[in-house]
């Protein structure tokens, strides 16, 4: 009896195994032959092996300098991730407790988290326009500055820009998946460490953290190669714009792809990026989670 | 799950039984790709007409979004999927024939009555590729000069500009940066070269028109001295008359700008008059040839799309009837006058009052007047050509910002042309 059941568990992993193996390795599996290839939709007749030729095109492009899109994307991950996180964790706090209207209120602030990341940037894009931007017609009725910043077309703010709009974007999902984990933490231990006398800061740090520590990993973990693998917002507010200022390696890999057709380089990019989530998620998990279990 | 399989296998039966029974008349596959609502809408109506004189017929139309609608076909077409009429751009042409794709249509023009009054600019379009026709174009976008006539008559202005240093000195003239004021409504992203090179090419007499890059002595012509003259024109466009910000605009910002009268100088293709329309109304602005240089000349770019018929295709004779009638002048008229852009047959501009008056007046004009505007192609056919307006709008960038010095960007752009 336990044997048979076991097979039928078989028989129901075959359709998610298939779709798997269809959708993601197959094309994972054709992407990495890609990135050795001289692959041009231009001229779909002329393509055969160039080895590295293609990681080598993209490290030494002259347009678009490969060092300044990894410190883009660096700091497009680490910035967004912090403030998300920060953010994130501080509503969610907020929202532990409840309130009269706090359904309506957390569906409000939840609602960025529904969006399109390309309908958010088109918004964003025209709330930092230098002439007619929400953002420049506030900060000037406050008296902050007193000509219009060219927030989108300045090198110096259009990083930050990009940036803050996909920190407004990311703080739901922290919102969301840590008010969820906050809801089971046992409310015994809190008056437990009433009792002993413990405050605000001491809860928060010794109970409250440490019970949610697995979702927090596992949220930032997700969504640093989530923001990573997230090109839409900059695509929608500057293209990787102005002068290779806001290119980070995804919106690179589709600049490659949609106008150069250079599939080959498109491949060769996504490698590394697949490169680089790997190494992160290795060091990552044996920083945090691996050496606490010890699994 | 017995019965759960029998409704399904009868399902699927049906279906298939109703596909065969619907594939006695003849269903073809019809792709667009510069989608939009009121264009598809258009289409449709144009399909249902043909359909009514073609009983035996049926064509069933597929949008994809705008953004990915090249792509879309591209793929579609390199794994021979079910197409007999392809919307082809002036961008993708070359590739579709390079992968062998599109039906040689000479044979099918030669045999048209109604291709004895295409437009000459109608016939380079179609042979853009080894000189063999491969589509039929139905649309076609150049640029003029749009300018708001009640802002400029209330800033105590009464000419419009004529040549490129005429409008700098307007659009100089009204900036004034601190009641938000500006001349020119540039374009500092997004095909942003089509702009620079309009302008700095009108500084010369002699571009090659199969290829807007070169010289007719062949060589690139962006480190002549007369171009760099005129780039450096375009530049003070970009600091003297337009706001900072404009390095970040694109087609939305450019019309806003124009709209709102920030800019009242816009230079913009046929298919901007149906939104200036729809948000500003005829009565505050008009359109006028675009300014010639220090040449006596404007070098225009031309866009188009067509109609081809893949390689493939099991229904060619079918698809050219449909091309056939969406080509004559009566309904490509019809078309263009309700989408924008403007028609391919020159009847069109003799005999139809709305596209000799009014604001196509500039147009009509400037197909009329060659010595003056000169229509040359950009390479879209060399293999340098795709990820070409990326390098160029992020060099353009950095030297508006002044990262870099104009030599450093024309010897750069010399060198990649060469």
């Amino acid at each position: 009896m336990k044997n048979k059941n076991s097979k039928i568990f078989l028989i129901f992993l075959i359709p998610t195994f298939i779709s798997i193996i269809l959708l993601t390795y197959i094309p994972v599996l054709r992407g990495l032959i890609i990135a050795f290839q001289n692959y041009n939709l231009f001229d779909l007749s002329n393509i055969h092996f160039i080895g590295f030729k293609n990681f080598q095109a993209v490290l030494n492009d002259t347009n678009f300098s490969f060092l300044r899109i990894l410190l883009n994307t660096f700091l497009w991950v680490t910035v967004s991730l912090f403030f998300q996180f920060v953010l994130g964790f501080g509503l969610a706090l907020l929202m532990q407790k409840p309130f009269k209207g706090r359904g309506l209120y957390s569906g409000l602030v939840f609602y960025p988290w529904a969006l399109s990341g390309f309908a958010i940037g088109l918004i964003w894009a025209w709330m930092f326009n230098g002439q007619f931007g929400i953002i420049n017609d506030l900060l000037q009725k406050i008296g902050l500055i007193h000509q219009n910043i060219g927030f989108l077309s300045d090198p110096k703010y259009a990083l930050i820009s990009v940036i803050i709009a996909n920190i407004w974007y990311g703080i739901p999902f922290f919102g969301i998946m840590l008010l969820a984990a906050l809801q089971s933490v046992p409310l015994e231990l809190y008056e437990a460490a009433e009792i002993d006398g413990a405050g605000h800061f001491k809860k928060l740090f010794h109970i409250t953290i440490p019970y949610i520590k697995p979702t927090i990993i596992s949220t930032t973990l997700l969504r640093a190669i989530w923001i990573m693998n997230f090109p839409e917002i900059i695509y929608g507010m500057t293209s990787g714009g102005p002068a290779n200022s806001t290119n980070i390696l995804a919106t690179q890999m589709i600049n490659k792809i949609y106008n150069f057709y250079d599939y080959g380089q498109g491949s060769a990019i996504g490698l590394m990026i697949m490169g680089i989530m790997i190494i992160y998620a290795i060091i990552y998990l044996k920083v945090t989670y691996l050496k606490e279990f010890e699994l | 799950m017995k019965k759960l399989m029998i409704v399904l296998v009868s399902i699927f039966l049906l279906v298939s039984v109703a596909s065969f029974s619907a594939s006695a008349k003849v269903t073809l596959n019809f792709i667009e790709v510069l989608t939009s609502p009121e264009r598809t809408d258009l289409l449709k109506e144009i399909i249902s007409d043909f359909e009514a004189l073609h009983p035996d017929i049926h064509i069933n139309l597929i949008s994809p979004p705008y953004e990915q609608a090249d792509q879309k076909v591209t793929l579609m077409l390199n794994t021979n999927q079910p197409l007999d009429i392809v919307e082809v751009r002036d961008y993708t042409v070359k590739q579709f024939v390079n992968n062998k794709k599109l039906l040689n249509l000479e044979s099918y023009l030669g045999s048209w009555p109604d291709s004895k009054t295409l437009l000459p600019i109608t016939w380079q379009s179609a042979r853009t590729v080894d000189n063999i026709a491969y589509i039929v174009p139905q649309e076609f976008y150049i640029k003029a000069l749009f300018y708001r006539t009640d802002v400029l008559k209330e800033l105590g202005i009464n000419y419009v500009p004529e040549t490129m240093s005429e409008l700098f000195e307007m659009c100089k003239e009204i900036t004034d940066p601190s009641k938000n004021q500006y001349g020119f409504s540039f374009r500092g992203k997004a095909w942003e070269l089509k702009f620079s090179d309009l302008i700095s090419g009108s500084f010369l007499d002699d571009l090659d028109t199969n290829n807007i890059y070169l010289k007719t002595d062949g060589k690139v012509y962006f480190n002549d001295p007369r171009a760099v003259e005129g780039l450096k024109l375009y530049i003070r466009f970009f600091e003297e008359t337009t706001p900072k910000d404009a390095i970040n605009w694109g087609f939305n910002e450019q019309v806003n700008a124009f709209v709102s009268g920030t800019a009242p100088l816009l230079i913009q293709d046929p298919d901007t008059v149906g939104l200036v329309d729809k948000m500003l109304g005829r009565d505050k602005y008009m359109v006028a040839p675009i300014p010639v240089g220090p040449s006596g000349k404007a070098y225009l770019d031309y866009g188009f799309a067509g109609l081809g018929i893949p390689s493939y295709s099991k229904y060619k004779e079918e698809a050219w009837k449909f091309i056939e009638y969406i080509s004559s002048p009566e309904v490509n008229s019809y078309f263009c006058k309700n989408y924008g852009p403007l028609p391919i047959h020159s009847v069109t501009y003799k005999a139809d009052p709305y596209f000799n008056t009014g604001v196509y007046l500039a147009w009509a004009y400037m197909m009329e007047h060659p010595e003056k505007y000169v229509f040359a192609k950009y390479p879209i056919d060399s293999s340098k050509w795709p990820g070409w307006p990326q390098i160029h709008e992020a060099d353009m960038q950095s030297l508006l910002l002044g990262k870099v010095t104009i030599e450093e960007v024309v010897n750069k752009w010399t060198e990649y042309w060469q």
